[in-house]
Order: C-alpha cells, then structure tokens, then sequence
C-alpha cells in the first residue's frame, strides 16, 4: 500500500478533472476580492438587473452583485467543507484508532455509541441548534463535523484492524518493535491514503450539509452561501431573474460536488486493488 | 468481473453526478409540482363555479371555533355564516337584521331581524339564536369579539333582539353587530367544547354558502351555494378554494386555472396588460421593529428615538419591498387611513447625525466604529424569523443592520424560526426583533390591543399613564370627531414614546378575471381583514 496517491490521481482521467475543477472553485475562492469591484453586502441600488458588464450575473432583489455572491460563496462553502471534513476525520482517527488498538470493552460501548449515531437525522438536530445557539461559521463547521465522524470512525477502526495483523506489523513486533514503533513507522503512514479518502468523501457531504441548512435558513444571516442564494433566488421564480440568479449557485454547487467525487472514485480506484486497471510496479 | 469494475465505477460516478443536478433541479420545482389542482371555471350547465388561489393553503375548519384566527381564515367562516350587519364597499348594509337602532339614553340595540331566514339544514332562524349566541360566546369566547360588554340581551317576539350595554362602546356595530357570527342554537347547545366540534355539522350557518369539502392536508374548500339563502339564491354555484404558491399564481390566473389570487407586486402591471382587473390593497399591515423596552439601554426614550433616526424607513421600501409599500408613520396608523394625524407627516425624517448626537448625550462614546460606554460597546440583538417567506425577514434585517452600524450601534444578527421568535419576544428575551401584524385597517379599538395587549405583537408598553388612559376613553366615544382628537394625541405620544418602531405598509394586489366584481370592503371584512372577497360580491 505504499502509493504515491498524488500521482496515481493525477494519472486517472477522473482525477484530474475532479482536482482540476476542485482547485479552480478555490482559486476563484481565494482571489474573489480581485474578481469583483463589489463587496457581497453592498446595496448598489440597482434591483433585478439583468447580466451586464458592470453586473456579470446581475443583482438580486436587493441589489446585490450575484456574481460577487457567488465568489464570496464559494469561501464559505469550502471553508465549511473542508473544516468540518478535517475536524471530522481526527474525531473518527481518534475514535475509530483507539478502538481497534485497546478493543474489550472500550472497543464494544464505543462502536454501540457510532451505531446510535448514525441514525440521527442530521437536519433535525441542525435546526433545533440553530434556535437555542447563535449560528456561525465555526458552530456549523463544528455540528456537521459531529455528524460526519461516526462512519470515518468504522473505516478507521476496520483498517486499523487489518494493519494490526497484517503480516509485515505481525514481523515487525516479533522482531521486538513496541506499541509506539509499529504506531509510527506502519500504522500511521500507511492510514494516509485511507484517510484521504475519508476527507474527500466527508468534504463533499459537508458542503452539501452547509448548502442545505442555509437553504433552511437557519445559518448565520450574515455569511454569504450558495445555498441561502437558492433559497432567496426561489421565491422570485415567476420573474426571469432564476437565469441569472438561481442558476449560477445550483451549478456552483453541483460543480464543488462532482469535483469532489470525481477525486473520491479516482482515489478509490487507486487504493482498491480489484478497481485497477494496471498496477504500475516500482520501477515501471 | 474484474476488468469491468472499473468502467463500472466509473459509470456509477456519472450517473451518481447526473442525480446530484438532478436533485438540484427538482428541489427548485418543488412547490410547483402537486399544487396544480386544474379547476374549470364554468360548469357544464352554464353556471359559474369561482376558484380562488391561495399561497398557504388550509385555515382550519370554516366554522366559528375552528377557523384559525387570520383573515384568510375568517373569510372562509364567513361564507357559512352570517352576522347581524354586514359591510360592503360603501358601508353598513343589513343581514340577518333588516334595521337597527341605538338608544342613547338606554345605552342598547335594538334589531329587527329577518323572518324568511333558515339554517343550512332547514331549521328556521329566530331571536332565540341571537340570543343563544351572546350567551355561549360570553361563556366560549369567540376569538375575535368579546362580549362580555353586552350586559344583557333579551329576544322581544321571535324577530326582536334587543342588547344592553354595560358602557358606551364605539365599535360595537363593527364588532358584535358585524364580525360576530350567529350560531344555531339547536346544533351548539349541547356542544361543550366548541374548539373540538370538528365536524361538517359545526358548519350549519345562515350565509349564502355551505360547505362541500374541506382538506386540511391539501388546503383546499369547496363550498356549494345554499338556494334557499335570505338575500335571493346566490349568483356563483361554487366556490374553490385552491392552495398555489406565489410563483406560480401568474401562471395559474393565465391558464384560467383560477378566477382571483392574491399576486405578487411585481406582476400587478403585466397582468393588468393582458386583462385582468387588479386591486391594490389599503396600508393594513404593518412591519414593526419590536423593543424590548424593559431593558437598559432601551428603556431610554431618548434611545428609542435615537433608533428611529438612525433607520431609513424610505430605503426599507425601496429596496426591501421593490417600492411596493409605504414608509409607516411613527404613530403606527398609515397615512392613507381615516383616523390619522397629519401632524406626525414628518416626524423622524433619515437623520444618522442627530441619531449619533442623541447617543452621545446618552455618556456614549465612540471608539472606532462603535460606541461604547463604561469600556461595554454598544451591542444589540436583532432577531428575524427566518424560513417560511414571511414579511418581514433576513432583508431587512441585513439593512437595518448596516444602518445602526453606520451610526454606531453594533448588531448581532440572528435568523430563528418564526414560533421561537415569537414566544421569545413574549419572554422579553431580545433586545430588537422585527416582527409586523395586520388589522390597522379595522377600527381604532385595536390599537389597545397593538400597544398595551399582552400577546407577543403587542408592544405591552404600559409606562405612559396618559396614552393609556386616551386609548381607554376612545373605545367609549361615539362620535368620531371626539374620538379622532383622542386617536391624534395617542399617535403624538406614541410616536414620542416608540414603544415599538413602526418600519412599513407592505402595498398588496389582488388580480382577478372580472367574472365578478371584487372590492374591497370599507374597514376590511368583519373587524377589519383586508382582502377583497366579500361573500356579497358572490350573491348578487
């Protein structure tokens, strides 16, 4: 399993569009304020005006710049994705880890807790939140995350598990490596690509969640989001404003979704002996 | 099995990609799928069934006790039943009662009813109904009208029903004359609990129309004529009642899927163009910035009024409503409505420097962009309901934000769903919070129930014992003159007090095919509801 992932990615065509379309959203992310003379709050006075040169994708209803909404967006939308995916993913190597390494009964109440979990409607808890707590970016990231773990936590411990009696660990303690050794030297390096996976998977579903709850209207009022421009863009569908205005963050975030599974399956492809086209041998 | 996997996984990511815009494309048609309910407009033999679009759909059981307490809800009850008087677009017209008549020195009413009126199921209607009435809602209260100030009621003959009342009270002919439906005595009797009477029987009325089918789960009414009505058979056979959503009420009305609806301002002159006859509503409903007065530094008059400089009521119209609405008056009643105060024309105009100027004399001072005070910044709460469409919502709350940070007041902004906003604003646990209500259209008796009632859209602002006592003495004057110096000084102190900012009049439009001639009802239907479907433009 000791894979250059970065380049067995990149040979896949699936994976470089994915890392393509992934690493373009975040250069417009980043680069939003040199994009756009506007920032996503200002009121420019002019309401539902069609694209133009000024307004690339026209205003909303209340004048702002739909373009600029759309750069600002994708901030967030990143921002939420791969915050809660990082957060999530230390959850499920800390939970998911300790578990198969310690195992009894630790291991037993543990992965009860990760089955009760996942069947919690994450919506539901999200909403009654956001009425008791303010909503925020890091609450968010922080709830999402909370709701992301549980399934990380079983594919860690499943690898976990295998590693641990895997021949080459199995050596490596017979000739006298301790608990910390095989933790360092084969446990961990070899979790990477596993773990990549699970960022990726968890970045997408993450992004979706964001999209959604800001779709509800029940995040911070005050962060620009794909999903609370949908929401806004929906009840002025009887005008022709949904071109301009309703379009553009539905292929945004359709676009932000595909390029992360396109990265997922090209990952999976690496990683899955059985999904391989060829195996490329050192030395190739 | 091997060498397919990979063109497998593949093809499961496109079609797992194609889902994905799918998804996306079909939450966007949502609310249109499944509301299209395809009604006829004329029915095979000629007669006119007339449907009518609504955005939300079910307003509970059309009966007195069951219907929920909002217009909508109450124009449906009113098609079943009738009250004493009824309104049009003139004024007072009779209904069950041919004639009525005060008697100043005995403070009581006295109405002649009329002798040709039956019940839905055929029973005959008398005096003794009437007076059944007023004695189960003082025992039941009716949702709308009190009558606990009828001290006591007597039926003289079968067709006589004569009132006593225990003071003067000026809308008494609006409310228990003219909202106050009439309950048959042989059905309600009996009838303990009338919230639970959930039955069709509970909807035995005297009015033009019965009920035919209710579903609460789809938010539809049909009603069917009763032939037998008092006023002559009713011209339209059939009233729907269909729930469409705003995007696509336009839609509707041009595919002659429905007669009227209540349409979107921005459609109001396109639809115009193509035919069809449009109804701009009065100012009734209002949008408030509701404060919590109890708390330090609201509980400052001079911080209020602060406030109320330092918010473009003007730019809330223009760019939160698209100008399709008025700037309120800081005396709550809109400009356009018989009982208000010209003097309050100008009264707060846009002004951040003296809003500043006002906190500054407050012992603020700012420190950056904010100001501060005992090294505390100045920081308040704004709460919006967010998630169902409502009026009054995230837009204004983002513009109000940026107005008082302008000036200096920092605002943390929060969206909550619209029954938490309200029951927290009931708990006085905000410091702002924008919330609005409907009714100002109705009679002046309200704005007790708007400034010192106690539910959550009521400022409950009982500190000023002058405004409180003027607000008393109006419900007992009956002559107007008298009563609107009394109404003035109430809007003067009101607006020096702001127990609550008034912030806009949203302007409605109604669109409709012209098949029968809608209007709207002068005070709005019953005590005041401002849509344009009165029963009597479906009689004659």
């Amino acid at each position: 399993m000791h894979i250059n992932i970065l380049k067995e990615v990149k040979s896949d065509y699936m994976g470089r569009t994915g890392l393509t379309i992934l690493l373009s959203l975040l250069a417009l992310a980043l680069l939003a304020p040199l994009l756009t003379h506007y920032r996503p709050e200002d009121y420019t006075g002019l309401i539902f005006q069609p694209p133009s040169a000024r307004h690339w994708l026209g205003t909303n209803d209340v004048g702002q710049d739909v373009w600029t909404q759309l750069l600002y967006g994708a901030r967030n939308s990143l921002l939420t994705g791969g915050g809660a995916a990082v957060l999530a993913v230390l959850f499920s190597l800390l939970t998911g880890g300790s578990a198969a390494l310690l195992g009894g009964m630790y291991d037993r109440v543990l992965m009860r807790l990760v089955d009760a979990m996942l069947v919690i409607p994450p919506v539901i808890v999200v909403i009654l939140t956001a009425a008791y707590l303010k909503p925020n970016l890091l609450l968010l990231i922080v709830i999402i995350s909370v709701f992301l773990w549980p399934a990380g936590a079983r594919m860690v411990r499943a690898q976990t598990l295998a590693l641990k009696e895997s021949m080459h660990v199995m050596a490596a303690r017979s000739f006298g490596g301790g608990r910390t050794y095989v933790l360092k030297r084969h446990l961990a390096p070899e979790m990477g690509p596993v773990l990549t996976a699970i960022i990726i998977q968890f970045a997408r579903r993450s992004v979706f969640m964001e999209a959604g709850v800001s779709f509800l209207g029940i995040s911070d009022p005050s962060l620009v989001s794909w999903g609370k421009m949908m929401q806004d863009a929906l009840q002025f569908t009887y005008l022709d404003v949904w071109k301009w205005w309703l379009l553009p963050p539905g292929f945004a975030l359709s676009l932000t979704i595909i390029g992360f599974t396109f990265t997922g399956t090209a990952l999976e492809t690496v990683m899955n002996p059985r999904l391989r086209k060829e195996v490329h041998h050192a030395g190739d | 099995m091997l060498i397919t996997a990979a063109p497998w996984t593949r093809l499961r990511t496109c079609i797992f990609a194609i889902f994905v815009v799918l998804l996306l494309l079909a939450g966007c048609g949502r609310e249109q799928a499944g509301e299209k309910t395809a009604t006829g407009t004329a029915a095979g033999n000629g007669e006119l069934l007339y449907t009518v679009a609504d955005a939300t759909g079910d307003w509970g059981l059309p009966a007195p006790y069951t219907h929920y307490a909002r217009g909508p809800g109450y124009i449906r009850m009113s098609l079943v039943f009738d009250t004493l008087v009824w309104k049009d677009s003139q004024g007072y017209i009779p209904a069950l009662a041919n004639s009525w008549e005060y008697n100043k020195n005995e403070n009581s009413y006295t109405f002649e009813l009329n002798n040709n009126v039956t019940w839905h199921d055929g029973e005959k209607f008398t005096a003794k109904d009437v007076v059944f009435t007023i004695d189960y809602t003082r025992a039941h209260p009716y949702q709308w009208v009190d009558t606990g100030i009828v001290k006591k009621v007597e039926a003289q003959g079968d067709y006589t029903v004569k009132m006593y009342l225990d003071k003067p009270y000026a809308p008494f002919l609006e409310y228990v004359g003219g909202t106050l439906p009439i309950l048959p005595e042989h059905i309600y009797k009996d009838v303990k609990s009338p919230e639970q009477f959930q039955t069709k029987e509970a909807c035995t009325g005297t009015g033009p129309f019965m009920l035919e089918d209710y579903n609460k789960a789809q938010g539809t009414y049909l009603f069917k004529r009763y032939d037998n009505y008092y006023q002559g058979k009713p011209r339209v056979a059939e009233i729907k009642f269909v729930k469409i959503g705003n995007e696509a009420v336009a839609a509707a009305l041009r595919q002659k899927q429905v007669n009227a609806a209540g349409v979107p301002p921005e459609l109001s002159g396109t639809l115009e163009k193509e035919g069809f006859k449009i109804l701009p509503g009065s100012h009734d409903w209002v949008a408030k910035l509701a404060i919590n007065h109890q708390k330090e530094p609201l509980s400052n008059k001079e911080f209020r009024q602060a406030l109320a400089y330092a918010i473009d009521r003007q730019a809330l119209v223009d760019t939160c409503l698209r100008g399709y609405g008025m700037p309120a008056s800081p005396g709550l009643i809109p400009p356009d409505n018989r009982w208000y105060n010209n003097k309050l024309n100008d009264a707060y105009p846009y002004d951040p420097a003296r809003a500043e100027e006002i906190i500054k004399k407050l012992g603020y001072e700012k420190k950056g962009d904010y100001f501060e005070k005992n090294g505390q910044p100045l920081q308040l709460e704004l709460l919006f309901g967010a998630g169902n469409g409502g009026n009054v919502g995230d837009r204004e709350g983002e513009l109000i934000k940026s107005q008082l940070e302008r000036v200096g007041i920092k605002i943390n902004l929060q969206g909550i769903e619209a029954k938490t906003l309200d029951s927290r604003v009931k708990d006085w646990k905000f410091d702002l919070a924008l919330s609005g209500h409907g009714g100002l259209g109705g009679d002046p008796a309200q704005m007790s129930k708007f400034i010192a009632g106690q539910d959550f859209n009521s400022a409950r602002y009982l500190k000023n014992q002058t405004m409180l006592e003027e607000l008393k003495k109006q419900i007992s004057l009956t002559d107007p003159v008298k009563r609107k110096e009394c109404l003035d000084k109430v809007q003067e102190l009101y607006a020096e007090e702001i127990p609550a900012l008034p912030l806009y009049y949203n302007t409605y439009y109604w669109a409709h095919d012209g098949q029968v001639n809608l209007y709207y009802t002068v005070r709005g239907v019953g005590l005041g509801v401002p849509i344009p479907l009165n029963k009597m433009s479906f009689v004659k």
